[in-house]
Protein backbone atom coordinates (compact mmCIF):
# COMPACT_ATOMS: atom_id res chain seq x y z
CA UNK A 1 0.00 0.00 0.00
CA UNK A 2 1.34 3.80 -0.49
CA UNK A 3 1.39 6.22 1.68
CA UNK A 4 -1.74 7.55 0.11
CA UNK A 5 -3.60 4.36 0.10
CA UNK A 6 -2.69 4.86 4.56
CA UNK A 7 -3.84 7.64 4.48
CA UNK A 8 -7.40 6.72 2.88
CA UNK A 9 -7.67 3.64 5.29
CA UNK A 10 -6.78 6.24 8.30
CA UNK A 11 -9.78 8.44 7.41
CA UNK A 12 -12.12 5.30 7.04
CA UNK A 13 -11.32 4.18 10.14
CA UNK A 14 -12.23 7.58 11.59
CA UNK A 15 -15.10 7.86 9.82
CA UNK A 16 -16.20 4.44 11.39
CA UNK A 17 -16.60 6.49 14.89
CA UNK A 18 -20.29 7.70 15.36
CA UNK A 19 -18.74 10.86 17.16
CA UNK A 20 -16.25 12.48 14.01
CA UNK A 21 -17.02 15.24 11.54
CA UNK A 22 -14.85 16.01 8.41
CA UNK A 23 -14.23 19.56 7.94
CA UNK A 24 -12.37 21.96 5.77
CA UNK A 25 -12.02 23.18 2.09
CA UNK A 26 -12.31 20.27 -0.61
CA UNK A 27 -13.56 17.25 1.82
CA UNK A 28 -16.38 17.22 -0.28
CA UNK A 29 -15.52 19.17 -3.15
CA UNK A 30 -12.43 18.39 -5.38
CA UNK A 31 -9.74 21.02 -5.70
CA UNK A 32 -7.07 19.42 -3.75
CA UNK A 33 -5.24 15.72 -2.90
CA UNK A 34 -7.43 16.07 0.49
CA UNK A 35 -10.30 15.38 -1.66
CA UNK A 36 -9.17 11.87 -2.95
CA UNK A 37 -8.55 10.76 0.55
CA UNK A 38 -11.77 11.83 1.96
CA UNK A 39 -13.62 10.48 -1.12
CA UNK A 40 -14.86 7.21 1.04
CA UNK A 41 -15.84 8.88 3.71
CA UNK A 42 -20.03 8.98 4.21
CA UNK A 43 -21.74 12.63 2.51
CA UNK A 44 -23.28 13.41 5.80
CA UNK A 45 -19.71 12.98 8.11
CA UNK A 46 -18.09 16.00 5.97
CA UNK A 47 -19.42 19.78 5.87
CA UNK A 48 -17.15 21.91 3.29
CA UNK A 49 -16.55 25.07 4.32
CA UNK A 50 -15.61 28.65 2.81
CA UNK A 51 -11.79 29.67 3.33
CA UNK A 52 -12.31 30.58 6.86
CA UNK A 53 -9.05 28.96 8.17
CA UNK A 54 -9.42 30.84 11.89
CA UNK A 55 -13.01 30.22 12.48
CA UNK A 56 -12.53 26.64 11.38
CA UNK A 57 -10.70 25.97 14.11
CA UNK A 58 -12.85 27.77 16.72
CA UNK A 59 -15.90 25.76 15.01
CA UNK A 60 -13.90 22.46 15.79
CA UNK A 61 -13.17 23.96 19.01
CA UNK A 62 -17.29 24.13 19.29
CA UNK A 63 -18.13 20.95 17.63
CA UNK A 64 -16.31 19.38 20.15
CA UNK A 65 -17.80 21.42 23.54
CA UNK A 66 -21.43 19.88 21.55
CA UNK A 67 -19.56 15.95 22.13
CA UNK A 68 -18.13 15.92 18.93
CA UNK A 69 -14.54 14.73 17.46
CA UNK A 70 -13.84 17.24 14.48
CA UNK A 71 -11.45 15.99 11.84
CA UNK A 72 -10.18 19.64 11.28
CA UNK A 73 -8.87 19.41 7.39
CA UNK A 74 -6.00 22.03 6.29
CA UNK A 75 -5.08 21.09 2.48
CA UNK A 76 -1.39 22.76 2.91
CA UNK A 77 0.37 24.11 5.67
CA UNK A 78 0.88 27.31 4.30
CA UNK A 79 -2.64 27.25 5.19
CA UNK A 80 -3.07 26.39 8.63
CA UNK A 81 -0.82 29.33 9.58
CA UNK A 82 -4.36 31.47 9.59
CA UNK A 83 -5.71 28.95 12.40
CA UNK A 84 -2.85 29.70 14.75
CA UNK A 85 -4.90 32.42 16.41
CA UNK A 86 -7.37 29.87 17.40
CA UNK A 87 -4.79 26.71 17.58
CA UNK A 88 -1.95 28.25 19.85
CA UNK A 89 -4.82 30.92 21.91
CA UNK A 90 -7.37 28.47 22.79
CA UNK A 91 -7.05 24.84 21.76
CA UNK A 92 -3.83 25.23 23.38
CA UNK A 93 -4.44 26.45 26.48
CA UNK A 94 -8.32 25.78 27.02
CA UNK A 95 -7.79 22.87 29.40
CA UNK A 96 -5.17 24.89 31.73
CA UNK A 97 -7.20 27.37 31.67
CA UNK A 98 -10.16 26.17 32.99
CA UNK A 99 -8.76 23.98 35.01
CA UNK A 100 -9.66 20.64 33.39
CA UNK A 101 -13.20 21.43 32.96
CA UNK A 102 -13.27 21.85 29.44
CA UNK A 103 -10.88 19.54 27.22
CA UNK A 104 -11.70 19.66 23.39
CA UNK A 105 -10.35 16.81 21.21
CA UNK A 106 -9.45 17.94 17.90
CA UNK A 107 -7.57 15.79 14.79
CA UNK A 108 -5.94 18.60 12.92
CA UNK A 109 -4.70 17.28 9.67
CA UNK A 110 -2.43 19.25 7.69
CA UNK A 111 0.27 18.57 4.40
CA UNK A 112 3.74 19.89 3.19
CA UNK A 113 2.91 20.71 -0.18
CA UNK A 114 4.52 18.51 -3.16
CA UNK A 115 7.00 19.98 -4.90
CA UNK A 116 7.61 17.46 -7.91
CA UNK A 117 7.04 17.36 -10.45
CA UNK A 118 5.52 20.39 -10.22
CA UNK A 119 7.26 23.21 -7.75
CA UNK A 120 4.11 25.14 -6.55
CA UNK A 121 6.02 28.43 -4.94
CA UNK A 122 7.52 29.29 -1.23
CA UNK A 123 3.89 29.73 -0.28
CA UNK A 124 2.47 26.22 -1.03
CA UNK A 125 5.16 23.60 0.10
CA UNK A 126 6.12 25.46 3.56
CA UNK A 127 7.08 22.72 6.66
CA UNK A 128 6.29 24.29 9.78
CA UNK A 129 6.69 21.59 11.83
CA UNK A 130 9.43 22.28 14.43
CA UNK A 131 7.59 25.96 14.95
CA UNK A 132 4.55 24.43 15.90
CA UNK A 133 6.04 21.69 18.23
CA UNK A 134 7.85 25.07 19.76
CA UNK A 135 4.75 26.87 20.32
CA UNK A 136 1.91 24.41 21.00
CA UNK A 137 2.44 22.70 24.74
CA UNK A 138 -0.88 20.42 24.94
CA UNK A 139 -1.41 19.59 21.63
CA UNK A 140 0.46 16.85 20.37
CA UNK A 141 2.52 17.50 16.66
CA UNK A 142 3.10 14.28 14.84
CA UNK A 143 4.87 14.33 11.54
CA UNK A 144 3.90 11.11 9.68
CA UNK A 145 7.35 10.00 7.93
CA UNK A 146 6.62 6.57 7.06
CA UNK A 147 3.66 4.82 5.81
CA UNK A 148 3.51 2.24 8.60
CA UNK A 149 2.66 4.96 10.76
CA UNK A 150 -0.12 6.46 9.34
CA UNK A 151 -2.52 4.37 10.57
CA UNK A 152 -1.65 3.85 13.83
CA UNK A 153 -0.80 7.89 14.40
CA UNK A 154 -4.41 8.59 13.40
CA UNK A 155 -5.77 5.74 15.64
CA UNK A 156 -4.29 6.77 18.82
CA UNK A 157 -5.34 10.25 18.14
CA UNK A 158 -8.92 9.23 18.02
CA UNK A 159 -8.84 6.77 20.81
CA UNK A 160 -5.84 8.81 23.25
CA UNK A 161 -7.51 9.03 26.62
CA UNK A 162 -6.08 11.88 27.52
CA UNK A 163 -8.05 14.00 25.82
CA UNK A 164 -5.82 15.96 23.95
CA UNK A 165 -6.01 17.26 20.30
CA UNK A 166 -3.57 15.88 17.76
CA UNK A 167 -1.89 17.50 14.42
CA UNK A 168 -0.92 15.05 12.27
CA UNK A 169 1.22 16.66 9.67
CA UNK A 170 1.34 14.21 6.17
CA UNK A 171 3.94 14.87 3.93
CA UNK A 172 2.20 15.22 0.15
CA UNK A 173 5.76 14.36 -1.87
CA UNK A 174 5.26 10.94 -0.22
CA UNK A 175 1.76 10.08 -1.60
CA UNK A 176 2.96 7.74 -4.24
CA UNK A 177 5.55 5.99 -2.12
CA UNK A 178 5.49 2.81 -0.44
CA UNK B 1 -32.15 35.31 38.39
CA UNK B 2 -29.81 38.37 40.08
CA UNK B 3 -31.31 41.24 40.46
CA UNK B 4 -29.50 44.62 39.36
CA UNK B 5 -29.15 45.04 42.89
CA UNK B 6 -27.24 41.74 43.44
CA UNK B 7 -25.42 42.50 40.92
CA UNK B 8 -24.02 45.85 41.60
CA UNK B 9 -23.05 44.35 45.27
CA UNK B 10 -20.89 41.06 43.59
CA UNK B 11 -18.99 43.80 41.41
CA UNK B 12 -18.64 46.71 44.80
CA UNK B 13 -17.11 43.39 46.62
CA UNK B 14 -15.11 42.12 43.89
CA UNK B 15 -13.68 46.17 43.52
CA UNK B 16 -13.24 46.03 47.60
CA UNK B 17 -11.38 42.57 47.01
CA UNK B 18 -8.66 44.09 44.13
CA UNK B 19 -8.28 46.89 46.11
CA UNK B 20 -7.09 45.00 49.47
CA UNK B 21 -4.72 43.65 47.02
CA UNK B 22 -6.60 39.88 46.95
CA UNK B 23 -6.84 39.38 43.44
CA UNK B 24 -3.33 38.93 42.17
CA UNK B 25 -4.35 39.39 38.36
CA UNK B 26 -6.67 42.00 36.13
CA UNK B 27 -9.74 42.33 36.83
CA UNK B 28 -12.73 43.50 34.46
CA UNK B 29 -15.69 44.56 36.09
CA UNK B 30 -19.14 45.06 34.86
CA UNK B 31 -21.52 48.40 35.62
CA UNK B 32 -23.75 50.63 33.79
CA UNK B 33 -25.66 47.53 31.63
CA UNK B 34 -27.39 45.70 34.20
CA UNK B 35 -30.58 46.57 33.06
CA UNK B 36 -30.02 45.63 29.49
CA UNK B 37 -28.57 42.40 30.25
CA UNK B 38 -31.62 41.30 32.82
CA UNK B 39 -33.76 41.94 29.94
CA UNK B 40 -31.33 39.61 27.92
CA UNK B 41 -30.98 36.87 29.73
CA UNK B 42 -34.74 36.81 30.34
CA UNK B 43 -34.70 34.33 27.20
CA UNK B 44 -31.65 32.47 28.36
CA UNK B 45 -32.28 28.67 29.43
CA UNK B 46 -30.57 26.88 31.85
CA UNK B 47 -29.70 24.24 29.23
CA UNK B 48 -28.07 26.75 26.67
CA UNK B 49 -24.77 28.01 26.14
CA UNK B 50 -23.46 31.31 26.74
CA UNK B 51 -19.53 32.41 25.24
CA UNK B 52 -18.37 35.76 27.07
CA UNK B 53 -15.18 37.50 27.07
CA UNK B 54 -12.51 38.84 29.59
CA UNK B 55 -15.34 41.19 31.23
CA UNK B 56 -18.10 38.09 31.97
CA UNK B 57 -18.96 38.56 35.16
CA UNK B 58 -22.53 39.19 35.18
CA UNK B 59 -22.66 37.02 32.53
CA UNK B 60 -21.93 34.14 34.66
CA UNK B 61 -23.96 35.48 37.34
CA UNK B 62 -27.20 36.21 35.21
CA UNK B 63 -26.62 32.38 33.70
CA UNK B 64 -26.69 30.69 36.91
CA UNK B 65 -23.32 30.51 38.01
CA UNK B 66 -22.90 30.52 41.78
CA UNK B 67 -21.48 33.65 43.30
CA UNK B 68 -19.29 32.39 45.84
CA UNK B 69 -17.73 29.49 43.27
CA UNK B 70 -17.20 33.30 40.71
CA UNK B 71 -15.88 34.68 43.72
CA UNK B 72 -13.55 32.19 44.55
CA UNK B 73 -12.24 31.59 40.70
CA UNK B 74 -11.38 35.33 40.74
CA UNK B 75 -9.81 35.19 43.60
CA UNK B 76 -7.65 32.26 41.97
CA UNK B 77 -6.35 34.66 38.76
CA UNK B 78 -9.38 33.23 36.37
CA UNK B 79 -11.41 36.28 36.30
CA UNK B 80 -10.17 36.57 32.95
CA UNK B 81 -11.45 33.57 31.56
CA UNK B 82 -14.04 32.18 33.49
CA UNK B 83 -15.47 28.09 32.76
CA UNK B 84 -18.19 26.74 34.28
CA UNK B 85 -19.29 23.39 32.44
CA UNK B 86 -22.76 22.80 34.75
CA UNK B 87 -23.47 25.88 33.65
CA UNK B 88 -22.36 26.01 29.99
CA UNK B 89 -20.49 29.22 30.15
CA UNK B 90 -17.20 30.08 28.56
CA UNK B 91 -15.21 32.72 28.38
CA UNK B 92 -11.98 33.88 26.41
CA UNK B 93 -10.05 37.20 26.82
CA UNK B 94 -8.68 36.86 23.52
CA UNK B 95 -10.89 39.61 20.64
CA UNK B 96 -13.59 37.90 19.28
CA UNK B 97 -11.87 34.44 20.09
CA UNK B 98 -15.18 33.26 21.22
CA UNK B 99 -17.39 33.82 18.28
CA UNK B 100 -16.26 31.23 15.97
CA UNK B 101 -16.49 28.70 18.65
CA UNK B 102 -19.82 29.56 20.15
CA UNK B 103 -20.77 29.02 15.88
CA UNK B 104 -19.29 25.59 15.90
CA UNK B 105 -21.17 24.77 19.09
CA UNK B 106 -24.42 26.10 17.70
CA UNK B 107 -23.30 23.99 14.44
CA UNK B 108 -23.16 21.06 16.67
CA UNK B 109 -26.45 21.83 18.14
CA UNK B 110 -28.33 21.67 14.77
CA UNK B 111 -26.81 19.06 13.76
CA UNK B 112 -27.79 16.82 16.84
CA UNK B 113 -31.51 18.48 16.14
CA UNK B 114 -31.06 19.96 19.78
CA UNK B 115 -33.59 22.28 21.44
CA UNK B 116 -30.99 24.63 23.05
CA UNK B 117 -28.91 27.63 21.62
CA UNK B 118 -25.73 29.35 21.94
CA UNK B 119 -25.57 33.28 23.36
CA UNK B 120 -22.45 35.30 22.68
CA UNK B 121 -21.00 38.51 24.18
CA UNK B 122 -18.60 40.58 22.75
CA UNK B 123 -17.61 44.10 22.04
CA UNK B 124 -18.27 46.60 19.31
CA UNK B 125 -14.67 46.14 18.46
CA UNK B 126 -14.86 42.76 17.98
CA UNK B 127 -17.87 43.30 16.34
CA UNK B 128 -15.82 44.65 13.34
CA UNK B 129 -13.51 42.54 12.77
CA UNK B 130 -12.91 40.03 10.38
CA UNK B 131 -13.52 37.16 11.94
CA UNK B 132 -17.01 38.41 13.66
CA UNK B 133 -18.66 38.92 10.18
CA UNK B 134 -17.61 35.80 9.02
CA UNK B 135 -19.40 33.81 11.92
CA UNK B 136 -22.48 36.05 11.66
CA UNK B 137 -22.78 35.92 7.68
CA UNK B 138 -22.11 31.59 8.14
CA UNK B 139 -24.56 31.34 11.12
CA UNK B 140 -27.20 33.31 9.16
CA UNK B 141 -26.37 31.18 6.18
CA UNK B 142 -27.40 27.91 8.07
CA UNK B 143 -29.63 29.55 10.16
CA UNK B 144 -27.66 28.52 13.40
CA UNK B 145 -29.38 28.48 16.75
CA UNK B 146 -27.43 30.80 17.90
CA UNK B 147 -27.50 35.12 19.18
CA UNK B 148 -25.15 37.54 18.69
CA UNK B 149 -25.07 40.16 20.83
CA UNK B 150 -22.83 42.98 20.78
CA UNK B 151 -22.01 45.27 23.94
CA UNK B 152 -21.10 48.46 22.99
CA UNK B 153 -19.42 51.11 24.58
CA UNK B 154 -17.43 52.43 21.85
CA UNK B 155 -14.48 51.62 23.46
CA UNK B 156 -12.40 48.94 22.98
CA UNK B 157 -10.05 49.07 25.87
CA UNK B 158 -9.67 52.81 25.62
CA UNK B 159 -9.68 53.51 21.82
CA UNK B 160 -12.26 54.83 20.41
CA UNK B 161 -14.00 52.34 17.63
CA UNK B 162 -15.70 54.25 15.46
CA UNK B 163 -12.94 57.13 15.33
CA UNK B 164 -10.33 54.40 14.70
CA UNK B 165 -12.35 52.96 11.12
CA UNK B 166 -12.88 56.39 9.96
CA UNK B 167 -15.61 58.93 10.21
CA UNK B 168 -15.79 59.75 6.53
CA UNK B 169 -18.98 57.81 6.34
CA UNK B 170 -17.95 57.10 2.46
CA UNK B 171 -17.98 53.85 0.81
CA UNK B 172 -14.84 52.03 -0.61
CA UNK B 173 -14.62 52.07 -4.39
CA UNK B 174 -15.31 47.91 -5.16
CA UNK B 175 -15.11 46.85 -8.66
CA UNK B 176 -16.73 43.41 -9.16
CA UNK B 177 -17.45 41.83 -12.21
CA UNK B 178 -18.66 37.78 -13.21
CA UNK B 179 -16.96 35.89 -15.39
CA UNK B 180 -16.74 31.57 -16.27
CA UNK B 181 -13.32 30.30 -16.11
CA UNK B 182 -12.12 29.09 -19.60
CA UNK B 183 -9.23 26.68 -17.16
CA UNK B 184 -9.82 24.12 -14.12
CA UNK B 185 -8.14 25.99 -10.84
CA UNK B 186 -4.50 24.78 -11.74
CA UNK B 187 -3.19 23.60 -15.12
CA UNK B 188 -4.64 23.18 -18.72
CA UNK B 189 -7.26 20.21 -17.52
CA UNK B 190 -5.14 17.61 -19.72
CA UNK B 191 -3.25 15.11 -17.19
CA UNK B 192 0.65 15.43 -18.43
CA UNK B 193 3.40 12.59 -17.57
CA UNK B 194 7.03 14.16 -16.47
Amino acid sequence: MTYKDEIIKAMLLLAENKKTIFLGQSVAYPGSAIYGTCKDIPKSKKIELPLIEDMQMGMSIGLSLEGYIPISIYPRFDFLIMATNQLVNHLDKIESMSVGRYKPKVIIRTVVGSTKPLYPGEQHCSDYTDAYKCMLKNVEVVKLTKSKDIVPSYKHALERKDGKSTLLIEIADMYPNK
Amino acid sequence: MLTKEELLKFEEEIKDLFLDKKILAPVHLSGGNEDQLIKIFKDVKKQDWVFSTHRSHYHALLKGVDKEWLKSEILEKRSIHIHNKECNFFSSAIMAGVIPIAVGTALGIKRQKKKNKVWVFFGDMSAEMGIAHECMKYAGGFDLPIVFVVEDNGLSVDTPTKKVWGESGKKAKIIRYKYEREYPHQGCGIWVTF
